[in-house]
């Protein structure tokens, strides 16, 4: 392996480097994938119908394991041992990282919903942030193959927040639930509409993967394939042509160049044996998310590439967005003690609210650019460590309480868009390393009035959707200032390598191709030029698709 | 009702905590120095002073076994006399209701060792509360009856318990600290229970059960009170 100069190295092996690999493999490139996480096999290692009351601390969270002892998260979350990262003064930001074949496929929520026109042209129309130099029809015909390879349910809807997939494409969503449906009512009362989530979890089955049957929580992976994970599907798929090798735990330092500043591969650490191993490749894709992406191409300087490679543009680890993120929760009286039945479903939302506010911002109504959706937390879920707190007394008064309460609650999460600012980029701490002896990231955050005036708009919108369904708040609503989650929390960290349509200000061009260096890719979310409300994985997919289709044909040119 | 909590082997035993089995060899570390702080026989405003030594145990790590759980990742703390006293809290919380069992008798006592013994922030701070509300208790019923709390008859254990169970405007202020202590205890002991299989049963989870073909959605049952809400309400599907 380590003399041959290989055709294509994909680094990562979630959403970005699983697809990049899965079309290059299908097109018969040659792709060795590094991954720095361990193997791992869903089909063996999900604990699917584990009870919480199994499991230590009745699954509850901690530092080990951030979402509960079941959750997929291998090595990872919040802190990974041994790989630190820095904030700037006055600057919080969380990094979710995941250190595992897969990456964060294997526990994403899978809500998967497609951006718009309206979305790839923010600035066009508003004047702020970037636009993509992408249009929607660009990206249609890609969101229709990926949406059908990857499996997602839901319906097109006409609404003007979410545009329509092709026919045949969408598998169809389960039934909404009772304080879905009593969301969706009050919603409707307000003129907010409701519509079933999109989710990449399959209700028919496909290829090897089997339809979900509706029971154990996602989060812990889908041993049956059902819920879309890369270690599932794209992974044994690009194995089975015969063109993938795997290496995994393999932790790239970074990429190197030639005396020209052309990339000629990378160097990794392989964990195991903590030796350092350098690779050649004709092509490197960096796919490794999109603040480690651009963290290897800080690290990677050279005399080319004083400030980074391919960073002529200075805007390498800037830009840096998440999604906005909030929620306010109420019980509600009417749901109390309602009849019982089975209401896992596919244990995520199966109604949720989108967008509604295009048309009043047009008119100027909204004291905000962009918009955001709500995600639905209800339900009869399986009892864990938080089943019943607040209650009083004790006996059978108090057993009686628990089982009114239980599945009595709603709880609306806001996920929202949030504009690029100067304020929020990462860089290289030069006085940290990790323990594989690679400098760490260090981030800046600071949320503008958008993302605060947006966040106390979804707070009052909360309230009053709540207060609809009957519910009563004895307290004031939180300042934005305090209810807005920090910068990294929501997870959907994208921006540091971003596209445009010029090498001034902007890391890569249309097809994730860095502009000072043709044979470097990212093909993960550092290339969004923004970060729309919608979850960003299912765009992560479609961009590697179509950009990794794009580099196939350039090879089989011989223009790479 | 005052014999001696048996660990339940059975709730755990999947868990294989070695803990489980010396939890009563283990020395005492939650109650060094017992100090009650208050005039005898009023048992007002007192408060126990624990020192509690740190636990250092590991946690069960980023990468636990996750279809096996870990062998015993930290040992248990409780001594044999706090778990009993655990136990008699959760029967008095949880109380055997015809054929559905009580908290004592689904494992109560060991989930609650298991959590104040564990090695993580939120656990280690419960320690202190829970411990401290056991102590408080036991301090209570001498100040009150001169004899522990599992000692007492059923309806002093209830005298105590009635004033530290319930939040109220006019609570006394000598229950100022104990009443939201016995609160998080409360919770606890209730998430122990209702995730047990029983409790889950008995709180009406229907869930965990693989379905084939589409999921059927909200029965008939349930479509009718909801179309009743809705109705009340004033909204419309
Ligand atoms: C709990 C949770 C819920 C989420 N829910 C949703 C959702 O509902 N919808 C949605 O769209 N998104 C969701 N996300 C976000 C989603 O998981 C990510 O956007 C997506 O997985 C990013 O894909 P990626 O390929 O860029 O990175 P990842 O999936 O993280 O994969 C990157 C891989 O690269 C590896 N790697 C990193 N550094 C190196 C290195 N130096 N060398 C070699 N390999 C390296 C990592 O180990 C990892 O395996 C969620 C995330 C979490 C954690
Ligand atoms: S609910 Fe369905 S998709 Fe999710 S893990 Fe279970 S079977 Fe898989």
């Amino acid at each position: 392996m380590k003399d041959k100069k290989h055709p294509v190295i994909v680094v990562g092996s979630g959403a970005g480097g699983a697809m990049a690999a899965y079309v290059l493999t299908q097109a018969g490139h040659r792709v060795l994938m590094l991954e720095a996480g361990r193997d791992y096999d869903p089909k063996t290692e999900t604990p699917m119908f584990k009870t919480n009351g199994e499991a230590p601390l009745m699954g509850a969270g901690n530092v080990d394991k951030d979402f509960g002892f079941y959750d997929a998260t291998v090595d990872g979350g919040w802190s990974v041992p041994g790989e630190p990262y820095t904030t700037g003064e006055g600057s919080d930001f969380l990094w979710w990282r995941a250190r595992m074949l897969g990456g964060r496929t294997n526990h994403w929520g899978r809500y998967s919903l497609r951006f718009s026109e309206h979305d790839f042209k923010g600035k066009s129309r508003d004047g702020l942030g970037a636009d993509w130099p992408i249009e929607y029809s660009d990206l249609a015909p890609w969101y229709d193959k990926t949406e059908y390879l990857v499996g997602v349910c839901g319906t097109n809807t006409g609404l003007d927040d979410m545009p329509d997939s092709s026919d045949g494409v969408l598998q169809p969503p389960p039934k909404p639930r009772v304080p879905e449906l009593l969301i969706a009512a009050a919603a409707k009362k307000l003129g907010i509409p409701t519509a079933p989530m999109h989710r990449a979890v399959l209700t028919r089955a496909k290829d090897d993967r089997q339809a979900c049957f509706y029971a154990t929580p996602c989060g812990r992976g889908c041993s049956i394939g059902a819920a879309f994970q890369t270690t599932t599907s794209l992974i044994p798929m690009a194995k089975a042509t015969g063109n993938l090798e795997v290496v995994t735990d393999a932790m790239v330092k970074n990429v190197t160049v030639d005396q020209h500043g052309k990339v000629t591969g990378v160097c990794y650490v392989d964990k195991k044996t903590k030796t350092e191993t350098c690779l050649t490749a004709n092509v490197v894709i960096l796919a490794a998310s999109a603040c480690e992406s651009a963290r290897i191409m800080l690290n990677s300087k050279s005399k080319h590439h004083p400030s980074g490679l391919a960073n002529s543009s200075g805007q390498l680890g800037r830009n840096i967005m998440d999604s906005t993120g909030t929620g306010l929760g109420a019980y509600i009286p009417a749901l109390a003690g309602r009849p019982r039945y089975n209401e896992d479903g596919h244990t995520a939302n199966h109604l949720f609210i989108p967008w509604w506010g295009h048309k009043a911002q047009e008119k100027g109504e909204l004291d905000f650019p962009r918009g955001y959706h709500f995600e639905i937390g209800s339900g009869f879920g399986q009892p864990g460590s938080g089943v019943s707190s607040g209650l009083q007394g004790y006996g059978k008064a108090l057993k009686q309480q628990v089982r009114d309460k239980y599945g009595s609650s709603v709880y609306l999460s806001l996920r929202g868009e949030m504009l690029p600012n100067e304020h929020c980029y990462m860089e290289i701490d030069d006085n940290v390393k990790d323990k594989w002896g690679i400098p760490v990231a260090k981030f800046h955050w600071k949320w503008s009035k958008h993302e605060l005036n947006q966040v106390a708009h979804g707070l009052k919108t909360a309230k009053e959707i709540l207060e609809t369904m009957g519910a009563t708040f004895d307290y004031p609503l939180p300042s934005a200032e305090k209810a807005i989650l920090k910068g990294g929390q929501i997870i959907h960290e994208v921006g540091a390598t971003r596209m445009g349509d010029s090498p001034k200000d902007s890391v890569t061009n249309q097809w994730g191709q860095t502009w000072d260096c043709d044979n470097l890719f990212v093909m993960d979310a550092g290339v969004f030029a923004s970060n729309p409300h919608k979850n960003c994985t299912l765009t992560i997919m479609t961009l590697a698709m179509r950009n990794a289709t794009w580099l196939s044909e350039q090879m089989n040119k011989g223009a790479l | 009702m005052t014999s001696k909590y048996q660990v339940k082997l059975s709730r755990r035993e999947s868990l294989k905590w070695v803990g489980a089995l010396s939890a009563s060899t283990l020395i005492p570390n939650s109650v060094s120095a017992l100090t009650i702080a208050a005039e005898k026989n009023t048992g007002k405003g007192h408060w126990p002073k624990l020192t509690l030594s740190p636990i250092n145990a590991k946690g069960y790590g980023k990468d636990p076994n996750l279809l096996i759980p870990p062998k015993s990742p930290w040992p248990k703390t409780l001594t044999a006399e706090q778990l009993t006293l655990v136990a008699v809290l959760a029967d008095i919380i949880v109380p055997r209701e015809g054929t559905v069992p009580s908290g004592s008798e689904v494992g109560v006592p060991d989930v609650v060792d298991e959590w104040v013994s564990a090695p993580y922030t939120r656990q280690q701070h419960d320690r202190l509360t829970i411990l401290s509300a056991l102590t408080w208790i036991d301090d209570e019923a001498q100040l009150r009856f001169e004899q522990s709390f599992v000692n007492l008859t059923e309806q002093k254990r209830l005298q105590i318990i009635d004033d530290i169970a319930f939040e109220r405007e006019d609570n006394d202020n000598a229950f100022m600290r104990i009443i939201p202590a016995f609160a998080r205890f409360r919770s606890l002991v209730l998430a122990a229970f209702y995730s047990s299989p029983a409790g889950m049963k008995d709180i009406g989870y229907m869930g965990n059960v693989p379905i084939m073909g589409d999921y059927p959605g909200p029965t008939e049952e349930a479509m009718t009170h909801l179309a009743q809400v809705v109705k009340q309400l004033g909204l419309s599907l």
